[in-house]
């Protein structure tokens, strides 16, 4: 099932040399009084809204992936969807 | 009587990803993945699918379908609504990986694109080598969920069929050694443009095979089966020539929208005419274009369907224009019934800084001024910051979307574009 959030999330983000092959994503969330290890970033895009450039990062944990949004200009995260990857 | 067959290198690839926006959701999201799901206009039964997975393909769930008739199929079908600017974004990764093989990049749609390696002088290594390093980048540099089959050949057309041939991953090369083999094994309806009407005209001329097809003289096609020009490029694509050699331009420029409950209700309608003339207009100036020509069409509940255009001496440039002209359309209806899907679309484009400026509309000036204005502010701030009052508290309807077909309108963008 496909939740639509759309709410402020705590995050730890991490960034790797690139010479390792990563670059900065997050690690950890924290959501519902709750954290979940990011285990994958399953796809990383931008999108402009204006002047604005947003960072989507679709992410996973074991058991749940989210769509989170990072907007550069307020160094904010917002947890934008949830799934649990099933039809309903 | 020998049949002249192109004898030349295969120097064409045609690339295209596989179940397109189903792989990418579920590159994104690897929960989804190894599961039948569909990409769906929208999350309701009655919407119609836009891509199946390749395991929905396999349980014989198909593009077009209904969601309810897909998930009679199978129940725990995993039902997505689209999200193009993450298609646009690989869209635009892939292109910039193509581009370091040769300058000859053409996007045919999201997910399909042209190599032409012709211009490349010095070709050090063959295309089967470099068609395995791109599917080995799309992996790396896009993600390892990233699928596309690649065709090979001396033109577009024999590239395109190559490229259908083996799905999904496929790899294959048709050149003038196994023409005949691949002909024998395909059917009319693998053929890139040949559709049921086409075939079902092929078929009363006697033709039942692509090799059939191949062994029809230039004259029968051009004089007997096509009656047109379109018989003699057939003659000369099948042989693995170039017959299509040109450029099309922009021709027009529209956006339609399918109504999730049919109306009549003249004020609704109206609210969603505005927003389709905003979304056009938005790019028609972003492309620096005005108009001259506008085009509507609507489909009722009734199953019937109705279309007018009309040409303006003035050309059309701001949304509030082409808003009023649009209108004049709507109301020609010759009757007023619900309508589940219309469209509008402008043409006759010319490039606008060739407008001829009226003497007796000083306002016109003024009107494009305060519509660039209106632009650079959607422009800086998102889109739909600024909107006609009609429009508001419509965020959500008209919903943005891929249109099939080429891409000339993602040109030059780096970043995709919300909503």
């Amino acid at each position: 099932m496909l939740e639509k959030i759309h709410e402020p999330i705590d995050v730890i983000t991490i960034y790797k040399n690139k010479r390792l092959g990563a670059k900065a994503a997050p690690y950890k969330i924290r959501w519902k009084n709750r954290s979940y290890l990011i285990t994958k970033v399953g796809y990383h895009h931008k999108v402009r809204s204006g002047r604005t450039v947003y960072h989507i990062f679709h992410v996973c944990s074991d058991t749940l992936a989210f769509l989170l949004k990072h907007d550069p200009d307020t160094l904010s995260w917002t947890l934008e969807e949830v799934s649990d990857g099933n039809a309903s | 009587m020998e049949t002249l067959v192109n004898h030349e290198k295969p120097l064409i690839m045609h690339i295209d990803l596989n179940s397109c926006f189903a792989t990418i959701e579920q590159q994104a999201n690897p929960l989804l993945r190894g599961k039948p799901l569909v990409v769906a206009a929208y999350g309701t039964p009655n919407a119609f699918v836009l891509a199946p997975s390749i395991e929905a393909k396999r349980i014989g769930i198909k593009m077009g379908m209904r969601v309810r008739d897909a998930q009679e199929i199978y129940p725990k079908v995993v039902v997505r609504t689209p999200d193009p600017p993450k298609y646009r974004d690989v869209h635009l990764k892939f292109k910039k990986i193509f581009e370091d093989y040769s300058p000859e990049v053409i996007p045919k749609s999201i997910d399909e694109a042209i190599i032409d390696f012709r211009s490349v002088a010095n070709l050090h290594s063959d295309l089967v080598g470099i068609a395995k390093e791109i599917k080995q980048r799309m992996k790396d540099e896009i993600g390892e969920w990233i699928f596309c089959s690649i065709g090979i050949g001396t033109n577009m057309f024999l590239a395109k069929l190559g490229a259908s041939l083996h799905k999904p991953d496929g790899l294959t090369v048709i050149n003038h050694t196994n023409l005949m083999e691949t002909y024998k094994e395909a059917e009319l309806l693998d053929l890139n443009g040949i559709n049921v009407r086409y075939q079902a005209r092929l078929n009363i001329h006697g033709i039942h095979t692509p090799l059939d097809f191949f062994n029809a003289t230039q004259d029968f096609l051009h004089k007997e089966v096509f009656r047109s020009i379109v018989g003699a490029r057939w003659y000369v694509k099948l042989r693995g020539y170039e017959a299509d050699q040109r450029e099309f331009s922009t021709k027009s420029i529209g956006h339609q929208y399918a109504l999730q409950k049919a109306t009549a209700d003249e004020k609704d309608l109206s609210r969603l005419i505005m927003k389709l003339c905003e979304k056009m207009g938005r790019r028609l100036r972003s492309k620096g274009y005005t108009a001259r020509g506008m085009h509507m069409w609507f489909s009722y509940r009734d199953h019937t369907f109705w279309h007018r255009g009309r040409t303006m001496e003035r050309p059309l440039y701001t949304t509030l224009d082409l808003y009023r002209h649009a209108l004049v359309v709507f109301h020609q209806q010759p009757t007023k019934k619900p309508i589940s899907h219309m469209g509008v679309s402008s043409y006759h484009l010319s490039d606008r800084k060739e407008v001829q400026l009226s003497l007796f509309e000083s306002d016109f000036a003024k009107a494009r001024k305060v519509s660039d204005a209106l632009d650079q502010i959607n422009d800086i701030y998102g889109e739909f910051t600024v909107v006609p009052g009609i429009m508001m508290a419509m965020d959500d309807i008209i919903l943005d979307r891929i249109a099939f077909g080429g891409m000339r309108e993602m040109e030059g963008q780096e970043t995709s574009f919300a909503g």
